[in-house]
């Protein structure tokens, strides 16, 4: 079980005593409210009718769970390759490995592309953080973190700053300088604390506020400058691995996926999980937003990819084979959304059609585990990260 | 795990859990052959400025290799 003893922790005058004490959110009739514990446990034993024990709560949300299942299947009146039979199918790629970059001394955990399209910064199990050109393949900075595994990084979107973190519960961002005598290490920030490993990641659309996600079970959306807690999300029944943030145009919200075998969507403001998706056999490793915004894709231990879209509300979509045995540990889509790229466990990478559910290519060339993997801003290239130190610029 | 006392945060957490499937139970939802057909048209849109499925020339990306050229 996640470690879940991580409160918000918000001091203030509880919106039921009044008192000044540690308050946790919670929910009346969909209201967001900030209540001391004490009334916290009042309000939910208040109103109990007199047969509302646990064992009749939890026959009831069994109940709604057969009907959310029934509701779901209701719509299901077609399958995504089916419809996709008429478009074009897609001609042969060639794709390969055009940089690789060396220089980590151990495995690579994570890696983010600068919106400049060029720079990437990725992270490693021995603690270093290299920004890299990846034009030139020349490292531009480089940081040790005082712990090891740093499992997740980001890079700001003013290409200013980045973000990173791992078995020290935090995330730390350092800023951008390019002034030799300036020792990056000196003007870190610790913004996030979490009370279990951090593993993702992700600055919003500005240099302000960060979104992370921890082996403690939660994500939590953090102010860059305060360090301040500004939403908590709980839900996940074990350790949260990956996040992503919807595409700016489609509004606040976030997809996460965790050792639960679910996947959540949450709204960032209210800090409410809206959608909810089980249909994984294992841990979910990496989600990533459908470019449109209406849909998301997953990859998980248990080797298969999933395609969820969040209108219909269902999995539209597995991208499977009885070859792959190995869990994916990384997706990320092309830019029209027509490809997914796929990072495996046994060393591959998979390239997949979106609409028609088949595989297009396969990629050789690392020679441990994919980590990581992330498409450019532009398109024009994808890079991964492995465990074998390296990491490759394929187009 | 579960004692023979139901405490009040289990009552607490299984009255979440009820409220949270209800609401997700009453969301709208579209049907598959729509949101499929959504998704189709915006890759078919997109399809146009994806280097990867268009693929564009080597001098204008920067991965790729140029031509080599002559010194003059």
């Amino acid at each position: 079980m996640c470690d879940q003893t991580f409160l918000v922790n918000v001091f203030g005058s509880c919106d039921k005593c009044f008192k000044q004490r540690a308050l946790r959110p919670v929910f009346k009739k969909s209201q967001q409210l900030s209540y001391c514990s004490v009334c916290a446990e009042i309000m939910a034993t208040d109103g109990l009718h007199e047969n509302e024990t646990l064992a009749s709560l939890k026959s009831e949300a069994e109940s709604l769970k057969g009907k959310l299942e029934e509701e779901r299947a209701k719509l299901h009146d077609v399958e995504l390759h089916q419809v996709a039979e008429r478009v074009e199918a897609l001609g042969q790629f060639v794709m390969k490995t055009r940089r690789t970059l060396k220089g980590h001394g151990n495995k690579v955990l994570c890696m983010d592309w600068c919106k400049d399209k060029r720079r990437i910064v990725s992270s490693s199990q021995d603690g270093k953080v290299i920004v890299w050109d990846s034009f030139t393949t020349n490292k531009e900075h480089a940081v040790t973190m005082p712990c090891t595994w740093v499992m997740a990084c980001a890079y700001a979107p003013s290409g200013c700053a980045i973000a990173c973190g791992g078995l020290d519960n935090k995330c730390s961002v350092y800023p951008l300088t390019f002034d030799k005598n300036e020792n990056m290490a000196a003007k870190k920030k610790s913004v996030a604390m979490h009370t279990n490993y951090l593993s993702a990641c992700s600055f919003t659309n500005s240099d302000m506020q960060i979104l992370t996600a921890s082996g403690d079970g939660t994500c939590a959306l953090w102010d860059v400058e305060s360090g301040q807690l500004l939403q908590s999300f709980h839900g996940h029944g074990a350790d949260v691995l990956c996040l992503d943030l919807a595409p700016s145009e489609t509004g606040n919200t976030f997809v996460s996926g965790g050792c639960d075998k679910k996947a959540m969507v949450w709204d960032m403001r209210s800090g409410q999980c809206i959608q909810a998706f089980e249909t994984h056999e294992s841990d979910i490793n990496s989600v990533r937003y459908y470019p449109s915004g209406d849909a998301f894709a997953s990859g998980s231990d248990d080797a298969t990819c999933r395609l969820y879209d969040l209108r219909a509300d269902r999995e539209v979509a597995i991208y499977s084979k009885e070859s792959i045995i190995f869990g994916a540990s990384s997706v990320d889509f092309s830019l029209s959304g027509r490809l997914l790229f796929a990072g495996y466990n046994d060393y591959t990478i998979n390239v997949w059609d979106v609409l028609k559910g088949s595989r297009v290519s396969i990629l050789f060339g690392h020679e441990n585990r994919v980590s990581t993997l992330r498409v450019s801003p532009d398109g024009t290239a994808f890079c991964s990260g492995s465990w074998d130190h390296t990491l490759r610029v394929w187009a | 795990m579960s004692g023979k006392v139901t405490t009040g945060s289990d009552i607490g957490q299984a009255r979440r859990a009820v409220e949270q499937l209800r609401m997700e139970a009453g969301i709208d939802r579209v049907k598959v052959s729509k949101a499929a057909a959504d998704l189709l048209q915006f890759c078919t849109e997109q399809a146009k400025s994806d280097p990867f499925l268009v693929g564009i020339p080597a001098a204008t990306n920067p991965f790729k290799e140029k031509k080599p050229c002559a010194i003059l």
